[in-house]
């Protein structure tokens, strides 16, 4: 089964009001790895990740998931399949934390169906999974971003899927918790978890991830080892900038020349990110 | 958290019991309240007592408390479906187009007087048919601005059209009122047959609602991650709470107030706002409200009967203000 792709795109095209955001996307997505979307803003890398999902229709390719075409899918059956990480979503003030982790069960019950004494296991394991064990009980109006993140993905594990699909974990995250994230997707991945995640901290996404897609203008560029494919002039062609990633499982060295290409060889600056 | 729950549904049970005998009790004639119990009880009680409470003010009864239940369920299912605190009944032109309706048959075609429930309903479940679809039809349809912008202009037509047809016969112009107004009528079991349906239908579909409406709060991707359609969910909640205030209407005018607070009121009062919490607590609730504000209208300055929905208002706004401050 390891071997088997969860997750198959060719192709993949994907237009939103007449304009072409995705043009062509190839990657594969296997249990137990970290697959890194990377890429300039406005690329397409999360219009991506909403096609791969079926969040957003595409207009052209192909999607499967198991095997299955993405539009052959019941929908709480993909549910089961794969759980999909929003960087943002509305937030309810009249719910709690539990309240929402619980709605994690949906695909696994039926339309009248009550959760069962394991379903309520399942969601207090997925609370504490995610770190936000103290937060059960609060108002989700009452959360911050980095929590309200956390227990986003508390809702996608207590779907008990065998992919999840996160857009920007990190972006509202301080550099800790950032790193707590990428420590919590790598134990994921351990555990025999599919994870794609849709990432902008390169130094993170070279720390985490098995393997790199780069998307640049709506095309996959690269597919890698993130030593293979984040070379200096790979981020200079891409990213536009003066930069290496110096990739250690786990740990990365990226040193970013900020003040422009050799003008100020003083100017370096570095950044360390990973985990610890 | 869970205890306050069963605490509002508590107090809203035994307050909704008691204003159901109350309202059959009080009236111009009052009866007292143990006989009223035993006589719906199937129990022996003066031939007179049964003839008031169960023949004559039961239909009335159990009007107010459908009419009450479905107004409250269908404002919290379009607040929920809109993610929109102000979301009532208007705003998909279901209480423009049952305006029009009756207010047609009562101008138009005044000896046709007892089709106006059945013109309210027809009219109201139009107005929002047309929501509706014109809401979600197109690339960007199903979306809330789509809808509440679709709502706003088809209520405006349906206002538009009623205040023509009061320009066009001014003479018969208070025979409408008292259904513009809102309120509730003694005629026995008629408008509660011809909407029983549509008001099953309505409730049924709220309880199916409740868990999608739910999953739709944490945002249209996450419940579209766990596989509820929010498109779908929000037209289903839109038709059910269409059929609900339309068959209100029907019964009892436009009383659209009671749908915006009620639902209000509830969350207020237990701190939540899961759907399998406020659908049953707001039909228990809203039932409970309207049937006290008709049996005060019955009876503060009986035998005249003051119009419920003006007096809804007036003594709703104030109490409402009151929580608000209270809880803000």
């Amino acid at each position: 089964m390891t071997a088997a792709h969860l997750l198959k795109a060719e192709g993949v095209r994907v237009e939103i009001a007449g304009l072409e955001i995705v043009e062509h996307a190839d990657l594969e997505l296997t249990a137990g790895r970290i697959l890194a979307i990377v890429g300039p803003n406005g690329a397409g890398k999360s219009t991506l990740a909403r096609a791969l999902v079926g969040l957003q229709g595409a207009a052209g390719g192909s999607i499967a998931w198991a095997g299955k075409p993405l539009g052959k899918w019941r929908r709480r059956e993909l549910a089961r399949t794969r759980a999909f990480v929003p960087q943002r979503a509305p937030v309810s003030a009249g719910l709690t934390t539990r309240d929402a982790v619980a709605m994690g069960r949906a695909p696994h019950l039926g339309a009248l169906q009550r959760p069962t004494a394991k379903d309520a296991a399942i969601v207090e394991r997925a609370i504490a999974r995610s770190g936000v064990e103290h937060l059960a009980e609060r108002s989700l109006a009452t959360l911050s971003g980095g929590e309200l993140q956390r227990v986003r993905l508390a809702v996608a594990l207590a779907q008990e899927t065998p992919a999840i699909v996160l857009d920007e974990p990190t972006a509202s995250l301080d550099l800790g918790a950032a790193a707590e994230m990428g420590r919590l997707l790598h134990d994921l991945a351990a555990e025999g978890l599919a994870v794609l995640v849709v990432v902008h901290d390169l130094a993170l996404a070279a720390a985490i991830a098995d393997e790199v897609v780069i998307v640049d203008r709506g095309r996959t560029v690269a597919h890698g080892e993130p030593a293979d494919v984040l070379t200096s002039e790979r981020l200079l062609e891409t990213w536009g900038a003066a930069a290496t990633l110096d990739i250690r499982r786990g740990a990365t060295v990226f040193e970013v020349d900020w003040l422009a290409s050799g003008a100020r060889p003083e100017g370096a600056a570095s950044t360390e990110g990973g985990l610890a | 958290m869970r205890s306050r729950h069963s605490l509002v549904l508590a107090a809203g049970l035994a307050v909704l019991v008691l204003s159901f005998l109350a309202s059959l009790a009080f009236g111009a004639v009052a009866l007292p309240i143990k006989e009223v119990a035993r006589a719906l009880a199937g129990g022996d009680v003066s031939g007179q007592v049964h003839e008031i409470a169960v023949g004559l003010r039961l239909p009335r009864t159990a009007s107010a408390a459908a009419v009450g239940a479905a107004l409250a369920v269908a404002g919290v299912l379009l607040q929920g479906a809109l993610a929109n605190p102000l979301a009532s009944p208007d705003v998909i032109g279901v209480t423009g187009g049952a305006g029009f309706g009756a207010t047609l048959i009562l101008l138009a075609f005044p000896d046709q007087a007892p089709l106006v429930p059945l013109g309210a309903l027809i009219f109201g479940l139009v107005a929002a048919g047309i929501v509706l679809t014109l809401g979600s039809a197109g690339p960007r349809g199903g979306s809330i601005e789509r809808v509440v912008l679709a709502g706003i202009a088809i209520a405006a037509l349906f206002g538009a059209a009623t205040t023509s047809l009061m320009v066009a016969y001014p003479d018969r112009v208070s025979s409408a009122i008292g259904f513009l107004a809102g309120g509730l009528v003694s005629d026995g079991w008629s408008s509660l047959e011809t909407s029983g349906p549509y008001l099953a239908a309505g409730f049924v579909g709220a309880v199916l609602l409740a868990r999608p409406l739910d999953r739709l709060s944490l945002g249209d991707d996450l419940a579209a991650s766990l596989g509820t359609s929010p498109r779908r969910t929000r037209l289903l909640a839109g038709i059910a709470a269409a059929a609900l205030a339309a068959a209100a209407a029907s019964i009892a005018g436009l009383l659209g107030f009671l749908g915006l607070i009620v639902p209000h009121l509830v969350r207020l009062a237990a701190g939540t706002a899961t759907h399998r919490f406020l659908i049953p607590a707001c039909a228990i609730v809203g039932a409970a409200v309207l049937l006290l504000g008709d049996t005060l209208a019955r009876t503060v300055v009986a035998p005249i009967e003051l119009p419920v929905g003006p007096l809804m208002v007036v003594l709703g706004v104030p109490w409402f203000l009151w929580l608000l401050r209270k809880t803000a």
